[in-house]
């Protein structure tokens, strides 16, 4: 059953490289994220029953657990919802001049690529195997970056790609000493298979393995975003169309994100507390915070703010697993999904304003509450979430790790880490609330909305995060605290 | 027994022979001695596996190293190379002009780098309890090599070289030191490596066409 997780993108691919009308291939589009979101569902269930699943029939390579699990659940929920936004999305480009009708196959065909690539990352056992996906999803994602084909998306494809591939190489050797400091552990069936390297983690070399999480931390951490390896990010996001964006910084960032965090819960195992990796992920999920504050206290440019927010985030993410408390690790796998939402909103809204006024600078856009009475409200609204506001979801995991960082060992990090966030919160509210009021320049500019399903799409992931925000579904908070228990190893 | 030792002689020559050739590389300026030397490297590497290959079929009847052997002289020592100075015939640059430093200090660094990953390596315990540990520093001081390769040259196809050559080092550290890589892992490698050399070849191109040069300096206008 959940091998067809990986058959359904693939199948897409070729079923869409083969139709020419774009009225099938947006619904072969579709159909194939629905069907993908329904499979999610069962899998979702048979990880609450059993634990893990995993399949002897196929080499034994598919194997998924609570913490893959969450992470699958998001990039299928994102890849649904980036699938109903590119319908209006693509029509309205198509519309205007901007991309030809004949290009849509290949940007469907290369969005599942991209999608079958995350969750096949996600859905392997093999540490080695997870490696090549992530390789892969960067490969598969570079033409959709530079989908536009101007100067500025040229150069942003070609950094990401460079900057990527170079941080992901670094990340091989990671891996290549993970298996070294396993030699005469496992036999030649299971070499960096992460079960077995989860339950020998003791007998594993210690040496080795910490300077393995070193590469592994920096390789896997460039594609996460983490500062100082976070140059790519904003680019690459601020030129992709606008649903890409959103599954670049609300799925591919946590996909990254996921291979950091399995490679330290082995280094935590073996050394049998967290000092090593909590030391490097806290002080690098600082530094990230603290690069992106700068950077969006001085954005002029709205999709480069929320790319640089992306960085924010991910330095919360890693500071809360750094922690290695209950609380903070609970706290930072919801924070993923809550992100992920709230993220991949603020993209897609920012689409809709950019389709409408035609620019990113953040000084030309005036008057979009009144422009656009919804997606201005849905944004206005994502960014106080996105800054960390009550009621919606993003506060209530970012409130769990403040808690859990002045419970733990380092006090003043809670200081510096509440400090960052306020300075984010300020710059946020500086720089992109005197978009929503004033009146446009352009005299010409209708009001209403662009991209209808699109809106429908902010409408519900709206509802969502401010749903969650109050209340967390019971099956939600089993499958977080079954992922916790993993990385904790209880 | 002595065929044994004559074969690890064998090895221990290749690898600081595969050294040599990145050295060889940073020291050239024509993006067509950059190719030549790829291959030559990337030749050594392949009959560094053949040798290993045909020990462990003998000794075991494996045979995934020769397979692998097999594969790198299909892409790394024709097609890729091949494609690449089609590539290069295409665009207008042949000789690289501006480094960031002059190449006698950038070979000086790269022993530098040498020095620099034997005392790191040594000082992991764990690793170095053999004579394999020499090679191993070899083959990691590739990977440093073909990093600082890639931050001198401007050019794209530079870049591109530079990341084979990381990439090149990365593969003979996993031979050198574990021996044996899950097979579908190597594969899996090679077939990322593929598709990341076809879509840096195609970009090269489109930046060729819009920026009309490949030199990478000028791809500086998202800032910020």
């Amino acid at each position: 059953m959940g091998i067809l997780l990986l058959i359904v993108p693939l199948v897409a691919v070729l079923l869409l490289l083969t139709v020419k009308q774009s009225q099938f291939r947006h619904a072969i589009s579709v159909g194939t994220s629905s069907l993908l979101l329904i499979l999610a569902l069962s899998l979702n269930r048979e990880v609450l029953l059993h634990g893990s699943v995993q399949y002897a029939s196929c080499g034994g390579f598919f194997y998924v657990d609570a913490l893959s699990m969450i992470v699958l659940d998001i990039v299928l929920i994102i890849g649904f919802m980036a699938a109903i936004f590119s319908l209006g999305y693509l029509e309205e480009e198509i519309k205007h001049g901007k991309l030809k009708r004949e290009r849509l196959g290949l940007y469907y065909s290369l969005m599942y690529t991209f999608i079958f690539t995350m969750v096949l990352a996600l859905t392997v056992k093999n540490m080695g195997l997870m490696w090549i996906a992530i390789e892969a999803t960067s490969l598969s994602s570079a033409f959709l970056v530079g989908f536009y084909n101007d100067k500025h998306a040229l150069e942003a494809a070609w950094k990401y790609v460079i900057l990527c591939s170079v941080g992901i190489a670094i990340a091989l050797l990671g891996i290549i000493l993970l298996h070294l400091s396993s030699a005469g552990v496992l036999n030649s069936s299971s070499f960096l298979d992460w079960t077995a390297l989860y339950t020998k983690a003791s007998s594993l070399k210690s040496s080795v393995l910490r300077l393995a999480f070193i590469f592994i931390l920096i390789g896997f951490g460039t594609k996460a975003g983490l500062a100082p390896m976070h140059n790519w990010l904003p680019d690459a996001h601020s030129q992709a169309p606008s649903p890409i964006s959103a599954l670049l910084s609300g799925v591919l960032l946590n996909t990254a994100l996921y291979g950091i965090i399995r490679a330290a819960v082995i280094v935590d195992r073996n050394q049998g507390s967290s000092s090593f990796t909590g030391r490097l992920l806290i002080g690098i999920g600082i530094l990230s915070i603290a690069t992106a504050a700068v950077f969006i206290l001085t954005q002029k440019d709205y999709k480069r703010l929320l790319a640089y927010s992306s960085i924010e985030h991910m330095g919360i993410i890693v500071v809360a697993m750094g922690l290695y408390s209950p609380l903070a690790v609970f706290g930072g796998l919801m924070h993923m999904i809550n992100h992920s939402l709230t993220k991949s909103m603020l993209f897609f809204s920012s689409g809709n304003i950019l389709q409408k006024y035609d620019t990113k600078q953040i000084s030309k856009l005036k008057g979009v509450l009144k422009i656009m009475p919804v997606t201005g409200t849905v944004f206005l609204l994502g960014l106080f979430a996105i800054a960390g506001t009550p009621p919606f979801s993003v506060f209530a995991s970012e409130f769990s790790i403040v808690v859990a960082v002045f419970n733990g060992p380092y006090k003043w990090v809670g200081v510096i880490f509440v400090l960052l966030l306020a300075a984010v919160f300020a710059g946020i509210a500086v720089t992109l609330l005197k978009i929503f009021y004033g009146e446009p320049d352009d005299k010409n500019l209708q009001v209403g909305e662009v991209n209808l399903p699109g809106t429908v799409c902010l409408v519900i992931l709206l509802v969502g995060i401010t749903v969650s925000g109050l209340y967390l579904p019971g099956d939600l908070k089993e499958l977080i605290t079954k992922a916790q228990g993993i990385i904790l190893g209880t | 027994m002595s065929n044994l030792a004559v074969n690890s002689n064998l090895l221990e020559t290749l690898s600081v022979l595969i050294l040599l050739s990145s050295f060889v590389l940073m020291a050239s300026k024509r993006i067509n001695s950059y190719i030549k030397t790829f291959r030559i490297q990337s030749f050594l590497i392949a009959l560094a596996a053949g040798i290993m290959g045909l020990r462990s079929l003998i000794s075991e009847g494996r045979w995934d190293f020769l397979v692998v052997c097999l594969l790198i002289m299909i892409f790394k020592v024709l097609y890729i190379p091949n494609m690449l100075s089609k590539t290069y015939k295409n665009v207008s640059y042949k000789v690289e002009k501006d480094f960031i430093l002059n190449i006698p200090i950038l070979v000086l660094l790269c022993c530098g780098l040498v020095v620099f990953s034997y005392f790191t390596l040594t000082g992991v315990d764990g690793l170095s309890q053999d004579v394999l540990n020499l090679q191993l520093v070899n083959a990691v001081s590739v990977i440093w090599i073909g990093l600082l390769f890639m931050i001198s040259r401007k050019k794209a196809i530079g870049q591109i070289i530079g990341f084979l050559v990381i990439e090149n080092g990365l593969y003979i550290t996993a031979m050198y030191s574990t021996q044996e890589m899950p097979f579908i892992v190597d594969l899996g490698i090679f077939i990322d490596l593929l598709t990341f050399v076809l879509i840096m070849g195609v970009m090269t191109f489109r930046i060729n066409e819009k920026f009309e040069s490949i030199d990478t300096d000028q791809l500086n206008n998202l800032k910020g």
